[in-house]
């Protein structure tokens, strides 16, 4: 394919339009589910849409004093990320390609969001949002680590049995189709689990959503957002509410298939993804910093570790 | 525990600090004492004998002013009475000794008083305003009788 | 009419704002967000920072204190921004109205033309106040016809 077609495959399909779409309605089944495990109707479906549309609508207010670079960059890298992510698992998922590497660099385009709302809440002259970038930087220092570790499992299985691209999505996702999923293996099951966990971190749900605690900090990181600047950092959370749980099914729990079954199993396994993390975000309490920081670092860590170890014996 | 057992308890403990004490029911009891003891009475009540202190309340009366602390005697076996210890102050300069060195939770009613009825507070360690705005002036008490912010504030912000 | 200003209608964020309210009304509007009136599936989200907000709900007869926060969190909430007034106490500050530390009323204390809609009650129902929430965004529309509002306002009983 020629460079125009790549521009395409960014901005329309697999990327910007197409997460946008998923994400907005994976964003309106989180809020689904979430209503009905409350007993309430809850919203429509465009109503995320309708939320963006409208606050590009309102007005800006920068902070006096606030840096205007940071304040109006931060939100653009995180979209960057996000957007950048989704595309390469796309390329790598529905036409299979790839460069080597692209696994390492997918996880570090994924902690760019968090980095995001670190820079536009330090940007924000609030000590609010200063108190909402701190525990932000404190959760990814907790959960990056057993995040890698538990994404690097497949690398070791694929490299210990020989395989072809240890490194790249594409090769991570032909040893699946050949060999099965990594998820039927019992490291690989350990670092679902650990991968599920990490993935209601990053995407800043309860109970791990101290950076933007809405009823303790009054909205956290982004407490001085307004109009299209928030608009984007909203946009940049559904996108990464397609972006991780798909990166997640990809590497660990077999992907797409090249069959339309396996494409629809695909959806399938995504769909209870989604629907695991909404269902943990809406029956547990948030957890205060310091705990979930420990927790990250002690019993996730630890498991992610056993499963790395665990990986390097084919039967396990 | 019986109003009377709490009673005899608090005459015991008191003597003749505490001055005529009256059940009105069996779960309310008041009693008198002196603006000079009511440090040590405070105390006895509060660390001696337990009682959880719940409030204070100011009022101003014909021909004095009135403070009332209000006891709990939540540690005794039920049903467990309501004990208030009464002290009246002059009308013209309310004036009586901080118990905070006794009962310190009484720290936040005394500025409360202080403000709203003018009641002075002796030895209160941090006498700011609590309620009212910064720029209320200082000597209009707005619970006191007659309306005394006719004219003196700005209705209008 | 725009696709903001009809995306402004289908989801207004409410940011809840109490003026020293004896939290009767609050209680009230907390109930609109409960499973028996939901008013989520209008796209209405009780949202934490002020200026994420589409429309302050203010409660509350406006006292010396908080009148002027209301005036700071108007000035803070990133236009267009609706104000709803619930409650007795917000429209003509109830039976507060010659207490000591009222100021003016929330429409003398917000800009003229601020407030967009009165929902009187004291509490209003939170039937009284969606058919409140409603009207307000009709108004949004530039050339309402009132039979429209008054249909989305009977939908909703």
């Amino acid at each position: 394919m020629s460079s125009p077609w790549h521009l395409l495959g960014l901005l329309v399909f697999p990327g910007f339009i197409f997460m946008a779409a998923v994400g907005m309605l994976v964003s309106w089944v989180d809020r689904k589910v979430t209503a009905r495990v409350q007993y309430r109707v809850g919203p429509p479906v465009l109503q995320p849409l309708w939320d963006l549309l409208k606050l590009i609508g309102k007005e800006t207010v920068v902070p006096r004093g606030a840096s205007r670079v940071a304040f109006f960059g931060a939100p653009l890298i995180g979209l960057a990320g996000a957007v950048f992510v989704g595309t390469m698992l796309g390329y790598a998922m529905f036409f299979h390609m790839g460069f080597n590497g692209d696994v390492i660099v997918a996880l570090y385009l994924l902690v760019l969001p968090s980095l995001a709302i670190i820079l536009g809440g330090s940007a924000s002259r609030n000590p609010i949002a200063s108190v909402g970038a701190s525990r932000e930087m404190k959760l990814t220092l907790g959960y990056e680590l057993p995040f890698i570790l538990a994404l690097l499992v497949p690398v070791v299985k694929v490299s210990m049995a020989g395989g072809a691209g240890p490194l790249t999505l594409t090769g991570l996702l032909a040893y699946q189709a050949e060999h099965g999923s990594f998820a039927a293996s019992f490291s690989g099951l350990l670092a679902l689990v650990v991968a599920i966990i990490c993935t209601q971190a990053k995407m800043a749900l309860v109970p791990f959503d101290q950076a933007e605690a809405e009823t303790e900090l009054t909205g956290g990181a982004l407490v001085e957002y307004s109009g299209p600047a928030l608009a984007v950092f909203k946009l940049t959370k559904m996108l990464m509410f397609y972006a991780v749980p798909m990166f997640v099914v990809a590497v660990l729990w077999g992907g797409f298939g090249n069959s339309p079954g396996g494409i629809v199993l695909g959806v399938v396994k995504y769909l209870v993804l989604v629907v695991v993390i909404t269902l943990v975000r809406n029956t547990n309490p948030r957890v205060r910093i310091e705990h979930a920081v420990k927790f990250f670092w002690g019993p996730v860590t630890a498991l992610a570790v056993i499963a790395m170890v665990l990986a390097v014996w084919p039967k396990w | 525990m019986s109003s009377e057992q709490v009673i005899d308890r608090l005459k015991n403990a008191l003597g003749d600090k505490l001055k005529g004490t009256f059940a009105q029911t069996a779960l309310r009891i008041y009693a008198e004492a002196d603006p000079a003891d009511i440090v040590e009475v405070t105390r006895v009540i509060h660390n001696d004998l337990g009682a959880r202190f719940v409030i204070a309340s100011g009022m101003e009366m014909e021909t004095d002013f009135e403070v009332l602390y209000h006891f709990a005697f939540e540690n005794m076996p039920p049903p467990c009475p309501l004990v208030t210890v009464r002290v009246h102050l002059d009308h013209e300069k309310p004036l009586v000794d901080s118990i905070t060195s006794g009962v310190p939770a009484a720290a936040w009613i005394e500025r409360e008083m202080h403000e709203l009825l003018g009641i002075e507070f002796k030895n209160h360690p941090n006498m700011k305003p609590l309620l009212l705005a910064e720029d209320w002036p200082k000597d209009v008490h707005p619970l006191r009788r007659g309306r005394p912010w006719e004219g003196k504030v700005d209705r209008k912000i | 009419m725009g696709v903001t200003v009809k995306a402004l209608m289908k989801s207004p964020w409410v940011f809840h704002v109490s003026a020293g309210s004896c939290n009767n009304c609050d209680i009230e509007i907390l109930d609109c967000l409960c499973p028996r009136f939901d008013i989520e599936r209008f796209g209405a989200v009780l949202i934490g920072s002020v200026r994420h907000a589409d429309a302050l709900i203010i409660t509350g007869a406006m006292n010396r204190k908080s009148a002027l926060r209301v005036r700071q969190l108007y000035d803070q909430a990133a236009k267009p921004c609706l104000v709803i007034a619930i409650g007795a106490c917000a429209l003509g500050q109830g039976v507060f109205r010659d207490s000591y530390p009222m100021v003016q009323p929330l429409d003398e204390v917000l800009p003229p033309g601020a407030v967009t809609v009165y929902v009187p009650g004291c509490p209003p129902k939170p039937e009284a106040m969606i058919a409140g929430v409603v009207k307000a965004l009709a108004q949004l529309q530039p050339a309402a016809k009132p039979e429209g509002a008054e249909k989305e306002a009977a939908d909703v009983q």
